[in-house]
């Protein structure tokens, strides 16, 4: 559950969270060859290797190291990547066509074969995180090549999105050999990426550099990029003041202003993927009372946390699925502004307790919350713990209410199904609803998007009236550099793609 | 003499061993599972047991802790359980950092500390002893992270003549890497400069009261000799022994300094392993740190000897 380490530093801290916003004019001119940019990491990472990945800073490099056989553009619609062209009309058996004459940096061969290889070992290795992933894949064939095909169980209408991430990152068969057990700590010419590994020195810097013989003629433009990780919002602000790094993702929400206001930097943002908000746990006292959950959900003022907690950065949340999404549905607006008198009609008068971690963000909005709460005769007690301990007792469902954001995927189902599917992984609710459960499955593999659509709609709009989870922000994906760097473009899923990027 | 030595080393291993014990316990009881921290966002029933089962996490604690105990008499620390890296390698990597943060540190420490304590013992009751009590009062009082802050805004990020955070190391760029190392050094060295000040200005006024100084200067010594060289050398047995307690505190001394810097050093890995409950990592770091108190213990008992030839360790 970095859901919270990820999702809080991601979308709420964030400079991210909100809309719109600056830096004209820096896309402009002829792309400069050369240089290198220093990047921000809001922690450290653990691993290198997308095999057992969980952390979204890991993500963040890896889009610039590995290749995935999809990729996406900035609205979120699937492109080819590593895949040239896609046949999905039989929902069982998906028929890839794959680019060629694509080598890795260590100089092996992108093929169908190593498609397999790495799907293989994605399923099978004993330390694998991908293996939920890719669990309605039975198997891949290699048909020649440059062709493949993906042999699914059951059918399964996210798999595409799925392969845009870590699951569809291929990898040198060899590179992953040569490495051996430290190949999570220096994967030496793994990648086919506009980048390659240089050196990891953990809690100081990453380095990369530029992959000479990229597949896309003429890029990269930086000849390396060094990673810095730096787990204090503040310290990347005095970082980014002191030159010391050129690009970051997150800065302290209430700093997003002068940063905007300041001519020495750039700071741009988009809607992102994620949803923050606090889980209420269904399975006991109080909230195995549907009304008293209502009633919590109907008394917070959504817009007084955007606007005092998150600093107007990003958007209200009503349910999980944000603005930037297929799937988005505006009509989930069903607990709207604060309601104190109609949350006391529904359920008033009982006490329970929130869970959230030491973090000044995460305190100052559980005060907000308790205030509000207390005007529609609702106790709240705020008991902050230690992370670890934090997400153990959140994951065991030993909770009566959880503040856990969670930073998204791709495809709605990402952020739903494992949340409010009766047992799902991340259902800490403990929720259970027959058609919501019904819902979600047929949308899951259902090929149609229209269709899909409509189930996500109703399976929000059942989820936000039984509020097992109070929505409140949707938070952004942001760009805040200093004015070198140049052709940055900005994606929803908050990762930082360096390819085009050039300093100058 | 060799004797001595060979005892005091050879009583280090129960010491040591004592700690892992209690180490283990404390982390193993606290709430908190490193599966959970692991998988992450990846986090499914299945996957869950078979992190715990990787990491032995199912078996009864005092197997756990007699696995542990018999791969390091075996010469193996294991491996990182979130990171995979191998803890002697995490560790040592890291602590040429820590180390010359800490050196650093205490020379400033030190340069501060003794000639503010001496002026401060032999002007006593003078203004320039009070303001050399008022540094110390402030130097203890104020938090680290809070002179480490303090200096970042104003040396680092409004006047820019040092770098903010990062570390280049001395072998690679001597220079360079002093420019890195002096804003956390001082955040780190100033409490301990206002400790060590008030120890050589209570040890100072002590000795500066004793017969044989009085002689000393009866017979005609100068008043610099006699403070420097005939007092200072006695004053500073009790500062030795603070000092060494700080040499061994090294590396638990720089937790918070090395976070607020990110100083990549052993404290940092100290404070993230703990915060991932990575028992493999803490349990490598608690032990140097054990030894690390223990040897700085000894050559404190050691150096007593050379400042004062009436102790014998015969």
């Amino acid at each position: 559950m970095r859901r919270v380490a990820v999702g809080f530093a991601c979308l709420f801290l964030v400079s991210a969270c909100g809309g719109g916003g600056g830096g004209g004019g820096q896309n402009a001119g002829t792309p400069q060859k050369g240089g290198t940019a220093t990047i921000a990491l809001e922690s450290e990472l653990r691993t290198l290797d997308p095999m057992d990945s969980s952390l979204l800073v890991e993500r963040e490099v890896f889009y610039n190291i590995y290749d995935s056989l999809f990729t996406i553009d900035p609205s979120l619609t699937i492109k080819p990547g590593l895949v040239k062209s896609w046949d999905i009309s039989d929902p069982l058996n998906y028929k890839f066509t794959l680019q060629s004459g694509i080598k890795y940096q260590d100089g092996t061969a992108f093929n169908g074969a190593s498609v397999k290889a790495n799907i293989d070992r994605y399923k099978t290795g004993a330390t694998s995180r991908r293996k939920s992933d890719l669990a309605s894949v039975s198997g891949v064939e290699v048909t020649d090549d440059t062709h493949v095909v993906f042999h699914l169980s059951k059918p399964n209408a996210t798999l595409l999105a799925t392969l845009v991430d870590r699951a569809g990152m291929m990898l040198s068969t060899d590179a992953v050999l040569k490495g051996g057990q430290n190949f999570s700590l220096a994967p030496a010419g793994a990648g086919s990426g506009p980048f390659e590994f240089v050196e990891w020195k953990r809690n100081d810097h990453l380095t990369l550099k530029k992959n000479a013989t990229y597949w896309h003629s003429g890029l990269p433009y930086l000849d390396g990029i060094t990673y810095r990780a730096i787990p204090d919002v503040n310290a990347i602000l005095s970082a980014l003041k002191t030159g010391d790094v050129d690009i970051a993702r997150v800065i302290g929400a209430k700093d997003v202003a002068s940063v905007k206001a300041d001519s020495n930097f750039v700071y741009k943002d988009v809607p992102a993927i994620g949803f923050n908000g606090f889980e209420l746990n269904a399975g006991a006292p109080p909230f195995n009372d549907p009304a008293k959950r209502k009633a919590v959900a109907m008394a917070i003022d959504r817009y007084s946390i955007l606007k005092n907690i998150n600093f107007n950065i990003g958007v209200v949340a009503y349910g999980p699925v944000p603005p930037s999404s297929w799937a988005f549905d505006s009509s989930e607006k069903i607990y709207d502004h604060a309601d104190a008198a109609k949350a006391k009609s529904t359920a008033t008068g009982f006490t329970f307790t929130y869970k959230t971690t030491s973090d000044p963000v995460n305190q100052q909005l559980a005060q907000l919350l308790q205030s509000e709460l207390a005007q529609a005769g609702i106790t709240m007690q705020i008991q902050t713990e230690e992370f670890a301990t934090y997400v153990q007792e959140c994951a065991s469902h030993k909770f009566q209410a959880c503040n856990v954001n969670w930073s998204g995927r791709i495809d709605p189902d990402g952020n739903m199904y494992a949340w409010w599917h009766t047992g799902g992984d991340f259902n800490d609710s403990l929720y259970s609803n027959a058609q919501v459960d019904q819902w979600l499955e047929d949308a899951r593999t259902n090929a149609d998007q229209a269709k899909r659509k409509q189930d996500y709609g109703n399976a929000q709009k059942q989820i936000v009236e039984d509020a097992p989870y109070v929505f409140t922000t949707f938070g952004v994906s942001a760009q805040i550099s200093n004015t070198k760097i140049h052709n940055f473009t900005l994606y929803p899923d908050l990762m930082i793609r360096m390819a085009e990027v050039w300093k100058g | 003499m060799t004797t001595y030595l060979l005892r005091r080393l050879l009583l280090m291993l129960p010491v040591a061993l004592l700690v892992t014990i209690g180490v283990f316990m404390l982390i193993h009881l606290s709430p908190g599972d490193p599966a959970l921290i692991i998988l992450g966002e990846d986090r499914s029933p299945a996957a869950i047991a078979q992190v715990h089962e990787q990491l032995g996490l199912d078996k009864p604690l005092y197997v756990q802790y007699f696995i542990w105990l018999d791969n390091i008499v075996h010469g193996d620390w294991g491996r990182s359980v979130t990171t995979h890296e191998p803890v002697a390698v995490a560790i040592t990597d890291r602590l040429p950092a820590t180390l010359e943060l800490g050196i650093v540190a205490l020379l400033w420490s030190l340069i501060v500390a003794i000639p503010l304590g001496t002026i401060a013992a032999v002007r006593r009751g003078s203004l320039s002893d009070q303001i050399a009590t008022g540094i110390t009062i402030a130097g203890v009082s104020i938090p680290n992270f809070f002179i480490g802050i303090v200096l970042i805004f104003t040396l680092s990020v409004t006047l820019r003549l040092f770098p903010f955070g990062g570390y280049v190391p001395l072998t690679t760029d001597p220079l360079q890497s002093l420019r890195h190392v002096m804003l956390p050094a001082i955040a780190l060295g100033t409490a301990g400069a206002a400790i060590n000040m008030r120890f050589t200005r209570s040890s100072m006024i002590e000795v500066l009261n004793h017969d044989y100084i009085r002689t000393a200067r009866a017979k005609g010594a100068s008043w610099r000799r006699v403070v420097f060289v005939h007092a200072l050398k006695n004053a500073l047995i009790p500062v030795v022994t603070i000092v060494g307690l700080q040499i061994g505190g090294i590396i638990e001394g720089a937790v918070v300094t090395e976070t607020v810097f990110t100083w990549p050093g052993v404290g940092r890995l100290a404070v993230e392993s703990i915060f991932n409950r990575d028992y493999t990592v803490i349990q490598g770091i608690v032990l140097l740190a054990a030894f690390s108190y223990m040897i700085a213990n000894l050559l404190v008992d050691l150096v007593y000897g050379w400042l004062d030839p009436r102790i014998s360790y015969a």
